[in-house]
């Protein structure tokens, strides 16, 4: 009997442990770390109390990467959540099942590819001389447009690439999700006169609360690491209008200096920073 | 005579054994895999067709080259080179050399470079660049200092001179931007980076006077420095689109597409404008040393020995054999035969018959007078990448114009400089 109750944690100790490990032993270095002055062309290294969190806050590229992830965190889960609900309910209201098949299928596609090479395919549609994205404009003004080299547009086009990889993905899934509803409600929607519009915002889309709820915070983990797009993409530029907060701690940490405490500073306050908001979030809407 | 002639033989012999005992030795410690980490050179692809010669040179080593791009190949190296060091060969250059080699991350060359291999035949400039604190530390792959490159078609239908100073280039090239044709006057690098917008800055500011340090203290917060940006922003009106946040690719990639009139970058640049299959201005492309004052970006890459990877002397030998190897007359000519002319290091493969044949002699006089004007432009000091790096970015905001005070931004740099000193030590 006694074996019997103790198998589940003969199993899952070992698992459980590695995963531990896996995820405490950095993590605890990282803060270690960061209360040191390491460099990675210098072996040594003293203990520096708070002095990285501290001049991080007067590092004006620091406070820009705060502010770029905000609102790149807004924009591409917005924009993501907005197209995928307003593409499922298009399918779901217009196409035939052939349709929706085939739709979902190439819906599929964007988010398959590695997001490295969709980030050279669009950073190459986005060409100013030879974009095919930007050809039209230039065909119709004479004039070239440059949207990533503009600090006014780039962070934005690089939110319209995130959106198309998610958006279209979510789009199959709010899909699927409205095919799993009862038809019931719809029918007595429309018994009493509503309209199609009023039947998804008072009926479908309150119905799909908690999966619509899931799919936001999913976004919203995914689109904090949205380095490699960026990276590809403007590399942080023009300026440092594009760097987000993990693009400038890799900068600081490999790219230009190898401040690696410095860098892990930063890391630890996203890591604390993320934690707080998403369990005050996740208690304030949890359905 | 017969004594003679025995010592004659036996010091044959001896030799002769000591070269077979040599190359046992090195057959038995030369296996495995030598591991590389290079930026894409046609050079190093070329190579990778002659594996069975390396192999049977080092008696059964093999090499794998792994590819990253330039920004991304000098953030990995230093990132593997300073945790675990996986790489066995670091693809390094003028700009990091200094740090890698304080950093004790790679070993001095000389030490494991075979001395017939003929180091002193690489081009002396580009040993210049590769030597920090009185010690060579890589073996050239490619290297050089600027030219000028310009459409020969575009100025002779303008009645332009070819220009041989500053201002006659800053005239030319307002007149020549003609962008509703599909003609920008220029190409300049915008994108950040000590080795792309401001490897392009520099000429005008060491042109114009400018210094990067007097010992610890900085000195580049200057009127050259002012006047250096002022005049790059105000070329950069006439730049291609895409050059604004582009590098060496975007620069390059305008000009071979006929869509720029001339352009100050490096030498490899001549190589892909006259080859008609990377360019459709070919024929039409005419060279000069940089237009006065500007001085020429020296500069070199290649192979350096990893110190961790190669923990004991007979692996750091056998990735000094390999490099030696890579870097060789032998492996140089192949390259010069394959038409790769930005892969040539060697004085005496740019001075034998096949180049001229090659290349003719226009090309030759372009590169022995480019090489009067050619200067080390960067600040020679393991701190250098971090500074060069954070300019950039404020050389970057200036050009996409999200800041506009230059005098603030070199005020920022400094602050930084001082730190970066303080810090260092």
């Amino acid at each position: 009997m006694t074996s019997r109750t103790r198998l589940p944690t003969i199993f899952l100790a070992p698992p459980l442990l590695i995963l531990a490990a896996l995820a405490f032993v950095p993590t605890a270095y990282a803060v270690y770390i960061s209360f040191r002055n390491r460099e990675l062309s210098r072996p040594d290294g003293s203990f520096v109390g708070l002095a990285n969190y501290i001049d991080l806050f007067s590092d004006r590229r620091f406070v820009n990467a705060v502010g770029v992830s905000l609102t790149w965190e807004l924009v591409t889960v917005t924009l993501t959540l907005l197209v995928a609900v307003a593409l499922g309910i298009l399918l779901f209201e217009f196409a035939s099942a052939r349709q929706r098949a085939v739709l979902t299928l190439v819906f599929l596609v964007p988010v398959i590819l590695p997001r490295v090479s969709a980030a050279f395919v669009w950073k190459f549609a986005f060409h100013p001389l030879y974009g095919i994205v930007t050809y039209p404009y230039k065909a119709i003004t004479g004039q070239p447009l440059d949207l990533l080299s503009n600090p006014a547009t780039a962070l934005m086009t690089v939110a319209l690439v995130d959106v198309w990889q998610w958006g279209l993905f979510f789009a199959v899934i709010v899909l699927k999700l409205l095919e799993t509803l009862p038809p019931q409600p719809f029918e007595a929607a429309r018994l009493d006169h509503a309209r199609p519009w009023e039947i998804y915002l008072y009926v479908a889309l309150p119905m799909l609360k908690a999966p619509l709820i899931s799919l936001t915070f999913i976004k919203m983990i995914e689109s904090l690491r949205a380095f490699d797009l960026i990276y590809v993409m403007t590399r942080g530029g023009p300026g440092i209008t594009t760097e987000t907060l993990d693009m400038y701690a890799f900068s600081q940490g490999f790219i230009e200096s190898g401040r690696i405490s410095y860098a892990s500073g930063m890391a630890v306050l996203m890591m604390l920073a993320t934690t707080v908001i998403f369990t005050v979030i996740w208690k304030r809407v949890k359905p | 005579m017969t004594s003679v002639k025995t010592l004659v033989s036996s010091i044959a012999y001896a030799c002769l054994l000591a070269s077979s005992v040599s190359s046992v030795v090195l057959a038995a410690e030369c296996s495995g895999t030598i591991r590389v980490l290079a930026q894409p050179r046609d050079g190093l692809t070329l190579l990778e067709n002659y594996k069975d010669e390396f192999a049977k040179l080092s008696g059964g080593a093999s090499f794998e080259i792994d590819y990253l791009n330039e920004n991304d190949r000098r953030a990995k190296t230093k990132a593997d080179a300073s945790t675990i060091g996986k790489y066995n060969v670091y693809y390094i250059d003028e700009a990091n050399v200094a740090l890698f080699a304080s950093a004790g991350w790679i070993a001095p060359l000389m030490d494991y470079y075979p001395a017939e291999y003929d180091y002193a035949d690489f081009d002396p400039g580009r040993q210049k660049v590769a030597t920090y604190d009185g010690k060579a530390w890589f073996a050239p792959l490619t290297g050089g200092g600027d030219l000028l490159v310009y459409r020969k078609d575009l100025l002779e239908a303008a009645g332009i001179k070819p220009p041989t100073t500053l201002d006659e280039m800053k005239d030319a090239v307002k007149k020549l931007h003609q962008p509703d044709k599909g003609i920008y006057g220029i190409a300049l690098r915008g994108q950040r980076g000590s080795g792309a917008n401001v490897w392009r800055w520099m000429p005008y500011f060491k042109g114009f006077g400018g210094e990067w340090f007097d010992g610890n203290e900085p000195k580049f917060n200057s009127e050259a420095a002012v006047k250096a940006t002022e005049t790059y922003l105000e070329l950069f009106k006439y730049s291609a689109p895409g050059t604004q946040t582009g590098g060496w690719d975007e620069s390059v990639g305008a000009f071979t597409s006929g869509q720029v009139a001339m352009l100050v970058e490096s030498t490899p640049l001549v190589g892909m404008a006259i080859d008609p299959k990377s360019s459709q201005v070919a024929g039409k492309v005419g060279y000069l040393p940089p237009p006065t004052p500007l001085t020429g970006g020296g500069y070199g890459h290649g192979l350096a020995i990893g110190t961790k990877a190669n923990a004991d002397e007979a692996s750091k030998a056998c990735a000094g054999l390999f490099i030696a190897w890579a870097t060789s007359k032998e492996n140089e000519q192949r390259r010069l035969e394959a038409n790769q002319f930005s892969e040539l290091n060697r004085t005496s493969i740019m001075t034998s018959e096949t180049f001229a044949k090659l290349y003719g002699p226009d090309l030759g006089q372009a590169l022995a007078d480019t090489g009067k004007v050619t200067a080390v432009n960067f600040w020679q000091s393991p701190l250098w990448p971090d500074l060069g790096d954070r300019w950039g970015i404020i050389l970057e905001e200036l050009i996409a114009g999200s800041r506009t005070d230059i005098k603030d931004g070199l005020a920022e740099l400094e602050g930084f400089a001082k730190d970066l000193v303080a810090r260092s030590q």
